[in-house]
């Protein structure tokens, strides 16, 4: 088993070097594709911000650079990425491996499939850690994600750790985890809730049970100390307070930066009314948001599901999504094996985001570099994408209910739909 | 109802499967958790709603409209506000004569005058000159004295001065061209004497006074009056040269941009002394507009710019020697498609000059009926045809390589004579310091009657659409014109024309960067219907299963209550 284990990772290891090696212009190229980074997440900006903040001059001026301060001092610690290109290559391959690892522990927990309420009815119909692991570090958006050195990954990391933390007890690290990651991208403190049921039903099952409030807010204590922390670190690096919060959080959330990326955002704000621009901006987070109740209070039993849709949504309905967001709901799907039986659109939904992943670059190259199509077929590629990613992810959640309606009526069958 | 496939690949679910029919007669009953679990859901969608949904709605749609002094601004609008009057001072120095016959003097020719004038709004009013210092300050200091804008006394527009000569049968006077100084000679023996009511030379002054500022006089009645009609008495010739000169004279604006570029067919001359000429001729002019606009110059040399295809090419005429343009062809002159002449620089208008060398084989160059060799083109700029003497070489005759700057002399003053004209400064009197001084009263005029028009305009605006946002950069700029355009209106009852026409610029900038307000006009265009257009097609797919939820749900409750309550009843 261990031996398997060492055998995919080293795997995964040595396809990543060779890409590298065998294409040395890959990673620049992945790096300037607009599927793949977005101005929250390119590595290109992130280097510019890495040489303001070298010279000594606040790495937010030229306006270019909009992530978390605490990367810089990071990534001042590797060498320039232009000259001695592996170093950091290395160093991202790493942080896959170091998430593969993650998804290892949150697979062998089985709290996927056996949680406090919930005993799904395919038990065996599941595949170990290290399956789940190769379906991440197999997939190509990850190599991709992770050639194009997106700082995505280590928002990644942070939501695989805090889950991983999370199934197996560990929730103030959890917390930690969580709080980086919202620190790095924000929108991951909306997953504070069903994280924090997944620890309290983890918590419930050894013999002294706490309270349900006073742990939620316990929790959410930590999560802001762990945030807070972070911003008086990053307050350290930066000096100002203020331009660093706009810069990085005010941009996630006013979405002034309209470059095409494959979320659904940029075209509709392109066309948008301007004096309508901000009721938009607030119906569309709003409705990234409300997902969060919903979907707890439906999935009550089974936490851990929760956090794997909201993930999916994230990648659908963010303002800045590239594939790496994808990547991540990609990732926590094999969890679910035992509901791929219960899915009825998986080969529509498998291959509108095939067709969509092909047609995507070349009509965007039509449109940027050929200039015989327009913007609208670009964003029609889009609208696909998102269509494949939804069409997944309502068919995962209704499987999801299926199953627990199975669970409820044993031997009985039939329907219950309910539309998110 | 359909069969699933993946419970077949399943033996426990296909173990527990009952048949069909059983399923289809008897849906199982909800349990209450179950319910429990939708009310849930609902409840946590619509708490996002309505927690954080209306009160974002609320804020962003909501349209702010701040307070605007409409009445005030209507009033200025319809003239109630301010009447402007031009009362003009205008110093006696009468240093041979006595001061009781001084006395005498100004009483009587401020009565001529008051009986000539018929424009009440423009008057002028005399007064003697305390010493002589004070008068040759004033005259000193020419036409710097008379706008300073901080002092409290009004402005000086003319100082005349009485000299005694003898041997004189009238009164003789000359205006001097570069000082606001009028010289009046008259022979000693028609000092008035005090027990006259008049005389010849009150008369005299009165008249000279009233010719000197005739035309100033009905350009401001032309102004206020709306340009609809002028004073009846206003002799025909004088109104058309007035509506003449603001029709080719440029609008008014804070910063013109002079552009001076050279033109030829060949490749000579390609340099010219131009800082030098600007320096000398056109500087000294610019600084004395310096308190009515602002100016920036910039110049070109263009080689080989060759007259429009269509255009008519000049003809050699024999009795001239010459090669000439009908007049009728000269607005074909500017080949506007390949000549780079910028139509505006930044945000002020350019006033174009253009200096023609033609080939040396078409020169000398000349206008046909008149030989002329320049002209305006109206609210445009003007052209000036430079002929220079030609030069032998082996090619024959060549245009010089370089122009210097005593060869630019002609054609500078032409373009600063162009130019007085371009910006509306009036023909008469001779003396430039007294022409700028006219201007000055006139844009003042011009000015407060456009800002009032504006705030008028944006009054009926905001009236008239109660659905733009006003917002408080408006507010502030309204209540800044305002201020600024009460300044101008005393300023100029107190016959402070300098600081009248400091303020109106104040107001005008003001009134327009109001009027303009780029998040006022963006929803001019947007009726109330159109938000349906914008709200329904997005929220419309989201509210409706949410709506529609939240009946059932209320009605499941309502039904349950009714329930327990025939259940208590019974």
């Amino acid at each position: 088993m261990i031996d398997r284990k060492v055998m995919v990772f080293g795997a995964a290891f040595v396809l990543r070097l060779l890409l590298i090696c065998l294409f040395p212009s890959l990673p620049d190229l992945l790096t300037g594709r607009v599927e793949v980074s977005t101005p929250v997440n390119s590595f290109k900006r992130l280097q510019e911000g890495l040489f303001l903040y070298s010279g000594n001059v606040s790495p937010y001026d030229g306006g270019t650079f909009h992530q978390a301060p605490l990367l810089l001092p990071l990534f001042a610690l590797l060498p320039d990425a232009k000259t001695w290109p592996l170093p950091t290559a290395i160093f991202y391959i790493l942080v896959d491996l170091v998430n593969a690892q993650a998804l290892v522990t949150i697979s062998e927990s089985g709290q996927s499939i056996n949680s406090r309420f919930h005993s799904a009815v395919r038990k065996h119909v599941r595949w170990n850690g290290v399956s789940v692991a190769a379906w991440f570090l197999f997939n190509p958006f990850t190599i991709a994600t992770c050639l194009a050195r997106s700082t995505s990954v280590f928002t990644a990391s942070g939501i695989l750790f805090a889950v991983s933390n999370a199934v197996s007890g560990n929730s103030v690290n959890a917390m930690l985890a969580l709080g980086f990651a919202s620190y790095l991208s924000m929108y991951p403190a909306l997953m504070f809730l069903p994280l924090v049921l997944v620890c309290y039903d983890r918590r419930t099952q050894s013999p002294q049970a706490p309270k349900i409030a006073p742990f939620i807010l316990q929790h959410a204590g930590l999560l802001l100390a762990s945030v807070a922390g972070l911003l008086g670190l990053s307050f350290l690096i930066t000096g100002n307070f203020w331009e660093f919060i706009s810069a990085t959080y005010g941009f996630h959330l006013l979405v002034p930066d309209l470059t095409p990326n494959v979320g659904l955002w940029w075209y509709f704000f392109i066309e948008m009314f301007d004096s309508f621009r901000e009721f938009f901006l607030g119906v569309f987070w709003l409705h990234l948001a409300s997902y969060v109740g919903g979907l707890t209070a439906r999935f009550r039993r089974q936490p851990l599901f929760v956090i794997t849709s909201l993930l999916g949504v994230f990648a659908i309905f963010k303002p800045y999504p590239s594939i790496s967001d994808a990547s991540l709901f990609f990732a926590l799907l094999p969890l679910y094996r035992h509901l791929f039986p219960l899915m009825r659109y998986t080969f529509f939904a498998v291959s509108a985001m095939l067709y969509s992943s092909l047609l995507g670059p070349a009509f965007y190259h039509l449109w940027i570099y050929a200039g015989s199509g327009n913007a609208n077929f670009f964003y029609a590629i889009t609208l696909v994408w998102s269509l494949g990613l939804s069409i997944l992810l309502a068919d995962t959640i209704f499987a999801a209910l299926r199953d627990e309606w199975e669970q409820d009526n044993p031997g009985k069958q039939g329907t219950e739909v309910r539309q998110v | 109802m359909t069969t699933k496939q993946g419970d077949q690949a399943s033996p426990q679910a296909s173990a527990s499967q009952p048949n069909e029919s059983t399923v289809k007669s008897a849906p199982p009953p909800e349990t209450p958790a179950a319910v429990l679990t939708r009310f849930r859901v609902i409840a946590a969608f619509w708490a996002v709603i309505i927690f954080l949904g209306f009160p974002i709605w609320w804020k962003t749609t909501s349209i702010y409209r701040a307070h605007l002094p409409i009445e005030e601004m209507v009033d200025w609008a319809d003239g109630k506000a301010c009447r402007p009057v031009f009362p003009l001072e205008i110093h006696l120095a009468t240093p041979s004569m006595q001061s009781i016959e001084a006395q005498h003097l100004l009483r009587t020719t401020q009565h001529t005058l008051d009986d000539l004038n018929e424009f009440a709004a423009h008057h002028l009013r005399l007064k003697l000159a305390n010493d002589s210092a004070t008068a040759s300050h004033s005259v000193d200091n020419g036409f710097d004295g008379a706008i300073n804008a901080e002092g409290q006394a009004p402005d000086t527009a003319l100082t005349v001065r009485l000299l005694a000569q003898e041997g004189l049968a009238a009164p003789r006077s000359e205006l001097h061209a570069a000082t606001t100084q009028l010289d009046v000679f008259y022979p000693p023996s028609q000092v008035p004497v005090p027990s006259s009511s008049n005389s010849p030379l009150s008369a005299f002054i009165a008249e000279e006074l009233q010719q000197l500022y005739g035309e100033e006089k009905a350009t401001i009645a032309h102004i206020l009056s709306g340009h609809t009609g002028s004073l009846d008495s206003t002799s025909p010739r004088i109104a058309e040269s007035i509506s003449r000169r603001l029709r080719r004279s440029m609008k008014y604006a804070e910063t013109y941009h002079l552009s001076f570029s050279l033109f030829t067919p060949g490749s000579e001359p390609s340099s010219w002394d131009i800082e030098a000429a600007v320096k000398e001729y056109l500087s000294p002019l610019l600084q004395a507009f310096e308190p009515i606009s602002n100016f920036t110059v910039d110049t070109q040399v263009q080689l080989y710019a060759n007259f429009a295809p269509t255009a008519p090419r000049p003809e050699y005429d024999e009795t001239e020697a010459a090669w000439t343009f009908k007049k009728e062809d000269l607005s074909a002159f500017v080949n506007a498609a390949e000549w780079p002449l910028n139509p505006s620089i930044g945000n002020g208008p350019t006033i174009n000059f253009i200096l023609y060398v033609p080939d040396p084989s078409q020169s000398p160059l000349i206008v046909k009926e008149n030989r002329a060799s320049s002209w305006i083109v109206p609210q445009w700029g003007g052209v000036y045809l430079l002929n220079p003497t030609l030069a032998n070489s082996k090619q024959g005759q060549v245009n010089p390589a370089h122009l210097s700057q005593d060869s630019l002399g002609p054609a500078f003053m032409t373009f600063s004579h162009q130019l007085l004209t371009l910006l509306g400064t009036p023909s008469t009197p001779s003396s430039l310091p007294l022409r700028l001084q006219t201007s000055i009263r006139i844009r003042a005029a011009t000015l407060l009657l456009s800002a009032s028009s504006t705030m008028g305009s944006l009054a009926r605006l905001t009236e008239s659409l109660p659905s733009i946002p006003i917002p408080a950069s408006v507010a502030s700029s309204v209540s800044t014109t305002l201020s600024h355009l009460g300044a101008t209106c005393s300023h100029l009852r107190e016959g402070r024309f300098g600081a009248a026409l400091a303020s109106a610029r104040v107001a005008e900038t003001e009134a327009e960067r109001s009027f303009f307000e780029k998040s006022m006009v963006g929803q001019v265009y947007f009726p109330d219907e159109h938000k349906v257009a914008v709200y329904l097609p997005l929220l419309g797919p989201i509210g409706v299963p949410l709506v529609v939820s939240l009946l059932k749900e209320l009605k499941r409750i309502a039904a349950g209550r009714k329930a327990r309550r025939a259940a208590a009843a019974a």
